[in-house]
């Protein structure tokens, strides 16, 4: 498995770690009990399309946003995530 | 109290030993060479400030630093992508430390002084691309990879910055790299291990390639 690192170009799995689910979203700070650990501690079990967070730990330490199929292990899009690079990669 | 004397020394002080390394009876088809004293300086974009501090390298260097893996060469410094928003200033003699770079570029970026922390090996010769493949997943071939290539990449799990200098005067391409300082030691064994099939010759220099 590859993936296009939109700051470094292709580059092998073993350059990246898989932190997990990019979808939860923290709850507001008055957000009740079962949000909180809805968000802290329940992930669904998706057979098909994620979208995860990876870092580029072994070459430009961005982290990621990676839309993955969980069956097929196809990669169908990368991104820098929230805050990776104060711009955008160059093309 | 005891008095300390503090002198530095090449993180591959003790492991690099100059002269043949590997098959003997051939010409050496890779050369390594660690580059000692150097200054580096890692500068970093503030939030939002990337486009601001473009404008100050380039005022300071004369050319624009790179934003995409390469590396590009000044009069004086060599600049190295090290990752989104943040490049190396590699030079020598003082010329660029944190004294110097500090008033020009700390409004937009962070500085970090990276000289005592990184060991910088320079490795040429006609199987330069083949002992680099056993290490490297990175695609050297000329045409990927020609001269101002950079890349920050891993070998033998290792994090190190990789870029193609300038050519050596016989027309032998010529791969820097940087590894961490307490790394170095450790990869530069496993580079023998990968060369010795070739015929190394090891030295050590004051010079950038």
């Amino acid at each position: 498995m590859r993936i296009a690192c939109p700051f470094c170009g292709e580059r092998e799995l073993g350059e990246f770690t898989y932190l997990g689910d990019a979808k939860p979203v923290r709850p507001a700070a008055g957000a009740s009990e079962d949000e909180v650990f809805d968000y802290v501690y329940l992930r669904d079990n998706v057979a098909g399309e994620t979208s995860e967070h990876w870092y580029h730990g072994g070459g430009c330490r961005a982290w990621l946003k990676v839309g993955r199929n969980t069956l097929t292990h196809e990669i169908s899009s990368v991104e820098p995530a929230a805050g990776a690079g104060a711009r955008q990669a160059a093309k | 109290m005891a008095e300390f004397s503090w002198s530095p020394r090449s993180p591959l002080d003790h492991a690099l030993v100059t002269g043949a390394h590997g098959v003997r009876d051939i010409e050496a088809g890779i050369s390594l060479t660690e580059i000692r004293n150097f200054d580096l300086i890692q500068v970093m974009a503030r939030r939002g400030k990337a486009a601001e501090l473009a404008n100050a390298a380039k005022g300071r260097f004369g050319v624009a630093a790179p934003n995409a893996p390469k590396a590009v060469q000044s009069q004086d410094a060599t600049l190295i992508w090290s990752g989104p928003d943040q490049f190396f200033v590699l030079s020598k003699g003082g010329k660029h430390t944190m004294g110097t770079l500090a008033p020009a570029l700390s409004g937009p970026a962070s500085l970090s002084d990276q000289s005592h922390a990184r060991a910088l090996i320079s490795i040429s010769g006609a199987k330069a691309r083949t002992m680099l493949a056993k290490l490297s997943s990175i695609d050297v071939h000329p045409a990927e990879f020609p001269v101002g290539a950079a890349a920050a990449t891993s070998m033998d799990h290792t994090s190190v910055t990789l870029w193609r200098g300038g050519d050596r005067p016989d027309g032998q391409a010529v791969f820097n790299l940087l590894v961490f300082a307490t790394f170095a030691e450790s990869l530069w064994h496993t580079m023998l291990d990968a060369a010795a099939e070739y015929g190394v010759e090891i030295a050590h220099s004051e010079w950038l390639a």
